[in-house]
């Protein structure tokens, strides 16, 4: 099959590269605004494991190409990813689509621009000639998109037109190997799902990021009242882990989009609070450290553990690192930082800032430390050698900002130990 | 010399004695050219004296008295830094707070706009602290809420400017509530207090002494509430996260538990009611920025070189103090009603009554001896559509003679696409005209108003200045308070008295030491008054 998929993101790259992995022959137009340059958005393709090797490989293979706008019209089956803020772009785009194919055009929308904007976006194509507008939420989780694309474990098609609905089928037939489910709906019952579960999962993380605080505040372990919250089957374990905040570029997007959509229509501050108290939650292990220094952390060396988002990436999009370390900068301290992936990143952020030094491994970062946040859970910091960690502190403070380590044996050991909720 | 022995006096007494007899609406048939004679202009500001009670003549006169009383020369010292205050021997240099930067002027052997700019980094730093999110509170969280904590000087001006130009904040200072407490009482602290977060919560507590007993007990409450919601941060700490002092008496404002790195400094020249242009001003920076701060300056800074180099004839501030001396010393009228048109300025009345009553309200002259004239009038005022559903009735029919400001922005709402919003700026704008040409013209503004009952009959011939703004900007605002603030000036040499010291508000402060005393539980009170003993007494058994 021949696609165009319009897009420079995460969507966009992986299922391009998934695509033509499995025998089509795609175009990606990236330039889409009126000077054709793409904003500079922060998406890297190389911080998302695996996908630069795919999209090579696509390349060597002649089934994936960079092509103009214009070029981009001639295949009859298209995938729009565009970021939130691209709806007009979007209209154009449909509007020249429907112009240059006067039937049985499939065009399957990626995009999130809010409830009820692919039923408008339809109304500019002719569906009695096939001309078709379908919503697929992209149900990507940033570090593992190309798995999440090709081996999802439903697929909601938001889609009232028989002969499109056969084309997506046959479209994603290479990846519904071990589907549980089609789930079909219309566009504006798949939007609102998409964003239903995004708001969903971001209450939970916040709803468990207040009582862990609460905790702090009462003495009690919050991870023991997790096990108790999980074990009920109403309730499961996922996304139920206290921690210093969420981040990540589309998550953090959405739940911005639901939340404007519910003051708009509702009223409702719920999921404004949310996202303002989680901006207070990625400040939490700063905190942590300024009450133990008696706020005032002037020339102090800090270490700071973990700067992605979420392990597995290299992203710092909204990453609670930021944060931290622009606090931690004004309050006049030195920073020590390690990160597996996302040292480069933060070093470019920071411009790299003459208080903060990169360290390639994270026991040098602990030299002469007088505290050590860990503010990302990658693996590798799970079981640390603290023989090593407490020859190289100054203090031997650490701030568990993901809640990884035993605190008994911390403390036994002789380490001051701060996590979340306990 | 006794401004009464002037000339110039002498003929002003002969010219009122006639101009008392004339009426305002008679002054304009006679000279339909009125508005071009008597409107002047600085810059974006208008001051439209046509519906004063005065000719060509009474201006002519007015100036020579102002030249007689060596006005100019005075204008020199004072920006100068001449000890023009005598009665505490200091210059008095808000003239020089907003001076830009570069510009030379040693004071005592100091050079003092050097000085005023480094003070006025070292406020930015802190704002920019602030605005970014960075100033934090003994739990680590960012500071969203600051209290001012002050009173008169450190209050009325950054309260009114707070005021006046919210609608100028900058996208970093939204966030940021600030809130102003001034009352001895405690009262609008406790309210205040009963919905504010203490973590995030700064407090600047503004004393030129740092001794203000109304300030330090509102600072100690504020202290001790911030106490009592920290459950383990010492007292240090959380002075240290949570108050900044502005004073010009660093040491007492150490002492009292400010460090010196939380400390805003200015100096014994800056006279409390002129001290906004100084760090007192900080609360109107953290509102508006610097940058809007700055503004404000550079508006004042205008308004004093226009002040400093215009003729005497064409001068505002010179101008508008003359008519008035013309209205207070010749036609008698003791009583000033300032009028601002616009809600913005709400506060305005109440700092132009300091200004003008805390500099002016004296009865002996720089030689120590009892004036033989009146000097400042009553000043009071309110937003004026408010007030005329309340004391217009007077200005309109009672007995009182009353002098009137009328302030008002030409434009407004221009950034909306509420049409009635705008239609409110209009509706704004004509009552403003119908009640200034109302007051002055009385009603022969309406035809057939002699067949009116006596009741419903207007007398006018109240005088009216109107100063109309292009917009209410940062420097516009500068701009009129400076303006008003030169006005002062300008009174003051023609009554020959000092507006810089303020002796009459000392006494008050003793006496109420003696009765702090006198309410403690079985004090003696023989010492007072028959009325004070009944009060304490009665007091005293209320609170049994």
């Amino acid at each position: 099959m021949k696609i165009t998929i319009w897009g420079n993101e995460l969507p966009a790259w992986t299922s391009a590269a998934a695509l033509a992995e499995s025998g089509n022959h795609v175009q990606i137009v990236t330039g889409l605004d009126q000077a054709g340059n793409k904003n500079e958005i922060a998406f890297k393709i190389s911080n998302e494991p695996g996908l630069q090797h795919c999209i090579d490989e696509a390349i060597n293979s002649g089934r994936l190409k960079s092509v103009t706008a214009k070029e981009g019209l001639s295949p009859a089956t298209h995938i729009i990813c565009l970021n939130p803020d691209e709806y007009d772009i979007a209209a154009q785009l449909i509007k020249e689509l429907a112009t240059e194919h006067p039937s049985n055009l499939l065009i399957i929308n990626q995009s999130n621009f809010g409830v009820g904007s692919t039923d408008k976006l339809q109304a500019l194509l002719y569906e009695p000639y096939n001309q078709t507008l379908a919503y697929i939420p992209d149900m990507l989780a940033e570090g593992s998109a190309l798995n999440n694309f090709k081996h999802p474990e439903t697929i909601i098609v938001g889609c009232s037109n028989d002969w499109a609905l056969l084309n997506i089928k046959a479209l994603m037939r290479p990846f519904s190997q071990s589907l549980k489910q089609w789930m079909l709906m219309t566009p504006k019952e798949a939007e609102f799902t998409k964003f239903a579960n995004t708001g969903m999962l971001a209450l939970r993380l916040s709803y468990i990021n207040e009582l862990a605080n609460l905790a702090d505040h009462l003495d009690v372990d919050i991870e023991v009242i997790r096990e108790g919250m999980i074990s009920d089957p109403r309730i499961g374990p996922h996304y139920l882990h206290p921690g210093c905040g969420f981040g990540g570029l589309h998550f953090q997007q959405y739940i911005e989009g639901l939340s404007e959509l519910m003051e708009v229509n509702r009223n409702s501050k719920l999921l404004n609070t949310v996202l303002a108290e989680n901006e207070k939650q990625k400040e939490q292990p700063f905190r942590k450290l300024w009450r133990h220094y008696e706020c005032d952390l002037k020339d102090k060396t800090v270490t700071i553990w973990g700067l992605s988002f979420k392990p597995g990436t290299a992203s710092i999009d909204n990453a609670p690192s930021l944060k931290v370390i622009e606090t931690l900068l004004a309050q006049g301290c030195k920073i020590q930082v390690h990160d597996p992936e996302a040292g480069s990143n933060i070093a470019q952020y920071f411009n790299n800032h003459k208080q903060l030094e990169l360290v390639d491994c994270c026991y040098q970062a602990l030299q002469n430390s007088d505290g050590l946040l860990l503010l990302t859970e990658w693996p590798e910091y799970w079981s640390p050698e603290y023989d090593e960690m407490l020859s190289k502190m100054r203090h031997p403070l650490i701030i568990d900002g993901r809640n990884i380590f035993d605190k008994e044996i911390l403390q036994s050991l002789g380490f001051t130990y701060y996590g979340v909720g306990r | 010399m006794s401004p009464k022995e002037t000339t110039a006096w002498v003929d002003l007494q002969s010219h009122a004695y006639y101009m008392s007899q004339s009426h305002i609406s008679t002054l304009f048939d006679e000279s339909p050219n009125r508005f071009a004679q008597f409107g002047f202009t600085q810059d974006n500001l208008l001051l439209d004296l046509s519906k004063q009670r005065i000719t060509d003549e009474t201006l002519r006169l007015l100036i020579d008295l102002a030249k007689e009383r060596g006005l100019s020369t005075w204008i020199e010292a004072l920006f100068n830094g001449e000890h023009i205050n005598d009665s505490e021997d200091r210059p008095a240099l808000h003239t020089a707070l907003r001076t830009p930067k570069g510009v030379k002027l040693e004071v005592d052997g100091v050079e003092i706009i050097e000085e005023v700019h480094q003070n006025l980094e070292s406020m930015e730093a802190i704002v920019t602290k602030i605005h970014s999110g960075q100033w934090r509170g003994f739990t680590g969280h960012s500071i969203n809420t600051v209290v001012n904590i002050g009173v008169g000087g450190s209050d009325l001006g950054p309260l009114m400017a707070c005021k006046a130009l919210a609608e100028h904040a900058p996208e970093s200072a939204r966030n940021l509530n600030v809130h102003f407490v001034s009352s001895m009482d405690g009262s609008q602290l406790a309210d205040l207090l009963s919905h504010l977060n203490p973590a995030r919560t700064l407090f600047v507590i503004s004393s030129k002494s740092f001794t203000t007993i109304d300030t330090l007990a509102n600072a100690n409450t504020a202290k001790e509430w911030l106490k009592q919601a920290s459950d383990d941060a010492s007292e240090a700490i959380l002075v240290s996260r949570h108050f900044i002092g502005v004073s010009a008496s660093p040491d007492k404002a150490l002492k009292w538990g400010i460090p010196k790195a939380n400390q805003l400094a200015f100096w014994d020249w800056t006279g409390g009611r002129y001290s906004m242009w100084s760090t007192i001003g900080l609360p109107i920076a953290l509102k508006l920025g610097m940058k809007g701060f700055r503004e404000i300056l550079a508006g004042a800074h205008a308004m004093d070189t226009h002040f400093r180099e215009t003729p005497l004839e064409q001068n505002l501030p010179v101008l508008i103090a003359m008519v008035g001396i013309w209205n207070i010393n010749f036609l008698n009228i003791n009583a000033h009603a300032i009028l601002p048109y616009d809600g913005r300025l709400s506060h305005l009345p109440a700092y132009l009554e300091q200004l003008e009553m805390e500099s002016n309200g004296k009865s002996v002259t720089r030689k120590g001896e009892a004036t033989t004239y009146n000097t400042c009038p009553i000043l009071w005022g309110e937003v004026g559509t408010n007030a005329q559903h309340a004391f217009y009735q007077l200005l309109h029919q009672g007995t009182e003679s009353v002098m009137c400001d009328f302030i008002v922005a030409a434009k407004r709402y221009h950034d909306t696409d509420n049409s009635e919003l705008k239609h409110q700026h209009q509706l704004n704008l004509a009552n403003c005209l119908a009640q200034s040409r109302i007051l002055a013209l009385g009603d022969t503004v309406i035809k057939d108003a002699e067949s009116a009952p006596v009741y419903k009959r207007y007398k006018g011939n109240q005088p009216c200045t109107t100063l109309l703004l292009d917009e209410l900007t940062p420097h516009t605002f500068g701009q009129i308070i400076a303006m008003y603030e030169h006005k002062v000036f300008v009174q003051s040499v023609i009554w020959d008295i000092n507006p810089f010291d303020q002796w009459g508000v000392e006494l008050g402060k003793k006496v109420a030491t003696t009765l702090l005393d006198a309410l403690a539980p079985n004090a003696s009170i023989e010492a007072f008054d028959a009325s004070t003993q009944g009060l304490l007494q009665h007091i005293s058994i209320r609170n049994k």
